[in-house]
């Protein structure tokens, strides 16, 4: 049950969002242009990257919404998503990515990790200055996010039918529009 | 100031507010706060965390401005983030 009285059948972040449209709308309005605005990064690496987070922020909503948003861009591909979250160093993803996803581990760990090194070692695997950037902003927004949608402990249903459903619908129609 | 990790954030600002206001202290050889920079560089996407600061800081609510910003200093301290 949720800490609060949230509007009921909205899972996840769709709960206090409601509750709160005046937040909702920039929130959303950042995730699309993080995530699916104009990037070097393929929304299905960024979706992998918020993904990733949530993981390690143990956030089931969103690493559940995400993964499958992250899954549609990839083609279905539910393993590779899998396959991030359990360990990227082994995942058959670009070197870039796994160096990005390396920054944005350390960002969710809070930003003073981050080291010159790491950044170099982006920097070495290709990695844009803008793409960098992006990481850490997705990485810290996602870390607000997931502490948002569990600090007001929302409801959080377990079907992955759901989480398919509903992430396919994100992937194609965006985060434009408030729940 | 020390350099940050990324030249590009720091030697783009884009026009606009940020950007005068970066170009200005640096004319007058001031030290400012490098999150002008993080807010110059990507516009897009941090004028919608203004807007979203704004709105949870300053918008309706039951909580006055004061106690809001005690709740972000003490999570700012929380996360060891001086400025």
């Amino acid at each position: 049950m949720p800490h609060i009285t949230l509007p009921e059948g909205l899972p996840g972040i769709r709960g206090p969002m409601a509750f709160r449209p005046e937040t909702a709308k920039p929130l959303n309005e950042l995730a699309e242009v993080l995530l699916r605005g104009p990037s070097t990064l393929t929304p299905g690496e960024r979706e992998l990257i918020a993904t990733y987070v949530s993981s390690q922020n143990d956030c089931f909503f969103c690493q559940s919404i995400h993964g499958s948003v992250a899954a549609y861009h990839l083609g279905g591909n539910e393993q590779l998503v899998l396959d991030v979250k359990q360990n990227y160093q082994i995942a058959p993803v670009s070197a870039k990515l796994k160096a990005l996803l390396a920054i944005a581990g350390k960002v969710q760990k809070g930003g003073k990790h981050v080291k010159a090194a790491d950044i170099a070692k982006a920097r070495q695997e290709g990695a844009t200055d803008l793409e960098i950037h992006d990481t850490v902003l997705i990485a810290a927004a996602f870390s607000m996010y997931n502490r948002y949608v569990d600090g007001l402990a929302t409801w959080q249903p377990d079907d992955p039918a759901m989480y398919r459903a509903r992430g396919a619908l994100t992937a194609q129609e965006g985060y434009g529009k408030t729940a | 100031m020390k350099p940050m990790f990324l030249p590009e954030v720091e030697n783009s600002p884009q026009p606009g507010g940020r950007g005068d206001m970066i170009r200005q202290m640096r004319n007058s050889r001031k030290e400012y706060p490098q999150i002008w920079h993080l807010f110059a560089y990507r516009p897009k996407a941090t004028d919608l965390l203004g807007g979203f600061t704004q709105e949870i800081m300053r918008g309706e609510s039951p909580l006055s401005p004061g106690l809001r910003e005690l709740i972000a200093a003490y999570t700012s301290a929380g996360n060891h983030c001086p400025f």
